[in-house]
């Protein structure tokens, strides 16, 4: 059964993607890029170009290359918006008879839905050629303002393609079917979509499988464009006023500052502030010039804070329009590259005082949901082959009071996992399995499931057991923990039940004080290694004295004992620095006498080898002239 | 009799139905089974694919990198483009041509060939169009590169940014 297809057919960029596995998939084009520009172009040659290829030759062909056609399709020529459009478009549009919108390519008229087409073909084949398999149906996501006309406008473009277009889906919705929030009750959401060219703000009421849109807002020539203008802008005034050489007619120029506003803008979304290095960026009488600004966030913030209160401001009045406050939104869904900016999503959680969903990628989020539209209709996405996660780890408790993890969190269940350890000290006859939920370093910080005990281990030094511990859960949410003695066979075990671990809630605070304690976490978690590895270090340090004592000189004997007392009283404090600090020493002389006994146990080895022939006295003579020596030759018959 | 044969008929129904219960007991587990199986093929043919995967990402990072490198080695192109006069003499701008051969062949040791477009037809395939010039030269001829386009083994990577007469 072939796949469908998920098409964000966007206004500057087109994106598509299928269900692999039961998740969204982005397919890559034949460039190998994720996104494809909404680009048609018809070249001075009569070919046909779409895409980046199309874009290239914009330049050089603008009459014919036909972009944001998003804007006319579906919509009557004396519209508002086709008129405001059309002063900003430099390609000829015109009425069709039937009074849509009909544009120029080459000495043709195409309706904005053909050319539509044209785009949707492009995805159609390039998504054949990857997947390796014939596409016949798909979904393709619109804006929740598109109207009954637009909506079959873009279906026809579909079919137009060979496409089977089985349904014409909201942009919202499907970003919100991504994060699987059509699977809530009674629920208000509001996607906020910042992309390059055009914002939305839509409300949704989600109820038991079905998503409604209850209202929309946003502006349709607002985007992630017009802050890069306004950082070009910015960096052209400074130049101008630190150098006193005018960029805004230098072509080239203008496209370096371009890229180098974006990679900066982007660059600000993780860094507090950055450089824009362009070495010359023009020649003049005195030489070429050179551009190099600092840019801070606080900066970048400053400049474009209109564009964002403005949609701030937008938000609030499509509220308004549908008589919601923004305490009453469960779910807040960002979609657009722009949304990826500090400033706008802190913006969103002051005003709704809840994070927004942003965990997929907001530039995929709308094509990945059609995807999986198009997988619940197909039925590819079954609800007993819906998997959890664990959502936290699961582990045990380990010498020095650690706590080891045996499945991490978000680790997809059913599952098992295994591990196998040992006891901390000598003729230890049992071993205590403490299991244990959570991200903290230490055991005392997680919670408790449970704890059983494997009594029975043979007599051994420390360390030589092998005891072999399994978790299991379930698809139920069902832990089975055991031990097993691998020398022994015998084993014990426990069955905890997916409700003794933490609540929602519990998990949440446990996550977020995970965080917070990292850097403690992980100090102390460091001391108590190094303190097992002094342990060690004394332990087998002693065996040394005991087993070997006789066979090492005296003063190198007394000072392996002092060494080993001079660890043995600082392993149990807590200085870490002076604990690494008397186990170097120690070890560095360990090995050193390691190292000698070694040598020395070679030596009487040899030595033995070459005290054989001397005890066989005085017939060894004789002896070495009866048997060859390596390398003469004697004669058999002799 | 009517008890007689009340009981015949609900031993008789009864029978249908456990009959019925073990074809749709049959059935779901026919389904479970081949679905637990196409899991798992799917699975194992992850598996496979999972070289392939690991070779592509490979090979993405890597025109990752380069495209980073190929910004470096533009700037030392204007470097070399804006030599001062006199400083042909100058050992010191020797020395930062012989850096810039250097990189050059760095790169091509590692696959990326420069895209030769100066005068060449503008093929939107390789070449971009940054701006058109009013031109005594053929039409649609490049007339100037303003940044230089290169392939990684064949495959463009970064298309010539362009003046195309008009």
């Amino acid at each position: 059964m072939s796949k469908i297809l998920g098409i964000d057919l966007g206004t500057t960029n087109s994106a598509m993607a299928v269900v692999e596995a039961g998740e969204g998939k982005i397919i890559e084009n034949k460039e190998g890029n994720r996104t494809t520009p909404s680009v048609v172009s018809v070249s001075k040659s009569g070919e046909r170009l779409v895409g980046v290829i199309a874009k290239r030759q914009a330049i050089t062909n603008p009459q014919n290359t036909i972009f944001s056609v998003k804007r006319l399709i579906g919509r009557n020529f004396n519209d508002e918006e086709v008129k405001k459009d059309k002063s900003l478009l430099p390609y000829e549009i015109k009425e069709r008879q039937d009074g849509g919108v009909e544009v120029k390519i080459g000495d043709k008229w195409y309706s904005a839905q053909e050319v539509s087409a044209m785009i949707l073909a492009k995805l159609k084949q390039d998504a054949e050629e990857k997947l390796g398999e014939k596409i016949t149906d798909a979904i393709i996501t619109c804006p929740a303002y598109f109207d009954d006309s637009q909506r079959k406008a873009t279906k026809v473009a579909g079919e137009i393609a060979g496409l089977n277009v089985l349904r014409v889906i909201n942009e919202p919705t499907a970003a919100a079917l991504a994060y699987g929030l059509n699977k809530k009750k009674d629920q208000q959401i509001v996607v906020y979509d910042f992309g390059g060219g055009t914002f939305d703000i839509s409300v949704l009421e989600v109820n038991e499988d079905t998503v409604e849109v209850k209202g929309t807002g946003g502006d349709t020539h607002l985007g992630g464009d017009d802050f890069d203008q306004k950082i070009m802008q910015w960096v052209v005034g400074e130049f101008k006023k630190e150098q006193g050489v005018d960029l805004s007619k230098d072509t080239l120029a203008l496209q370096r500052i371009k890229e180098a506003s974006e990679k900066a803008k982007i660059e600000l979304s993780t860094s507090m502030e950055t450089e824009i290095n362009l070495p010359f960026i023009t020649s003049s009488d005195t030489g070429p010039k050179h551009l190099l600004l600092k840019i801070t966030r606080a900066q970048l913030e400053n400049m474009v804070g209109d564009y964002i209160e403005k949609s701030m401001e937008l938000i609030r009045k499509t509220l308004k329009e549908v008589k919601l406050e923004p305490k009453d939104i469960e779910e807040i869904v960002l979609v657009g590259g722009q949304t990826r900016m500090p400033k706008i999503q802190e913006e969103i959680k002051k005003l709704f005082s809840k994070e927004p969903n942003r965990e997929i990628n907001p530039d995929e989020v709308v094509a990945i949901g059609a995807a999986i539209q198009g997988g619940v209709l197909r039925g590819d996405v079954k609800d007993v082959l819906l998997l959890d996660v664990t959502p936290l780890s699961l582990g045990i408790e380990t010498m020095g009071g650690v706590s080891t993890a045996l499945i991490t969190k978000n680790t997809t269940v059913p599952t098992s996992k295994s591990q196998v350890f040992s006891t901390a000290a000598d003729n230890q006859p049992s071993v205590e399995i403490h299991i244990l939920q959570g991200e903290r370093s230490m055991a005392q910080d997680n919670k408790t499931l449970g704890r059983f005990i494997l009594d029975g281990i043979p007599a051994a030094p420390r360390g030589v057991p092998q005891v072999e511990v399994s978790f299991d859960i379930d698809a139920n949410g069902i832990l089975n923990v055991s031990a097993k003695d691998k020398a022994t066979g015998k084993s014990q075990s426990i069955k905890i039940e997916g409700s003794s671990g933490l609540t929602k809630d519990e998990i949440e605070k446990m996550k977020k004080d995970a965080e917070a304690h990292a850097d403690q976490d992980t100090k102390k978690k460091e001391l108590i290694e190094v303190k097992n590895m002094a342990e060690n270090l004394v332990y087998t340090s002693d065996k040394t004295l005991k087993e070997s004592g006789d066979k090492i000189s005296e003063e190198k004997k007394k000072e392996l004992e002092e060494k080993i007392e001079d660890l043995k009283k600082v392993k149990n404090d807590d200085n870490i620095d002076v604990i690494k600090q008397k186990t170097e020493e120690l070890s560095k002389l360990a090995q050193e006498i390691g190292g000698e006994l070694y040598k020395q146990a070679r030596a009487q080895e040899q030595s033995k080898k070459e005290e054989k022939p001397a005890q066989g006295g005085s017939s060894s003579d004789e002896k070495d002239k009866k048997e060859p020596e390596e390398g003469e030759y004697k004669e058999k018959n002799n | 009799m009517i008890q007689e044969d009340k009981i015949k008929k609900e031993k008789k129904e009864e029978k249908i139905d456990k009959v019925k219960e073990t074809r749709e007991c049959e059935k779901a587990r026919d389904e479970y089974l081949s679905g637990w199986q196409r899991e798992k093929a799917d699975f194992i043919n992850y598996k496979k694919e999972e070289s392939k995967r690991a070779r592509e990402l490979i090979d993405f990072l890597k025109v990752q990198w380069v495209l980073e490198l190929l910004k470096i080695v533009d700037n030392f192109d204007r470097a070399i483009k804006h030599k001062p006069d006199g400083a042909e003499s100058l050992n010191w701008a020797k020395g930062v041509e012989m850096i810039d051969t250097q990189l050059k062949d760095f790169l091509k040791a590692e696959g990326v060939e420069e895209i030769k477009a100066m005068g060449a037809s503008f093929n939107p395939e390789i070449h971009e169009a940054i701006e058109e010039k009013e031109s005594t030269g053929e039409s649609g001829k490049i007339a100037e590169v303003l940044e230089k386009g290169y392939t990684l083994n064949g495959k463009l990577i970064r298309p010539s940014k362009v003046k195309v007469n008009k």
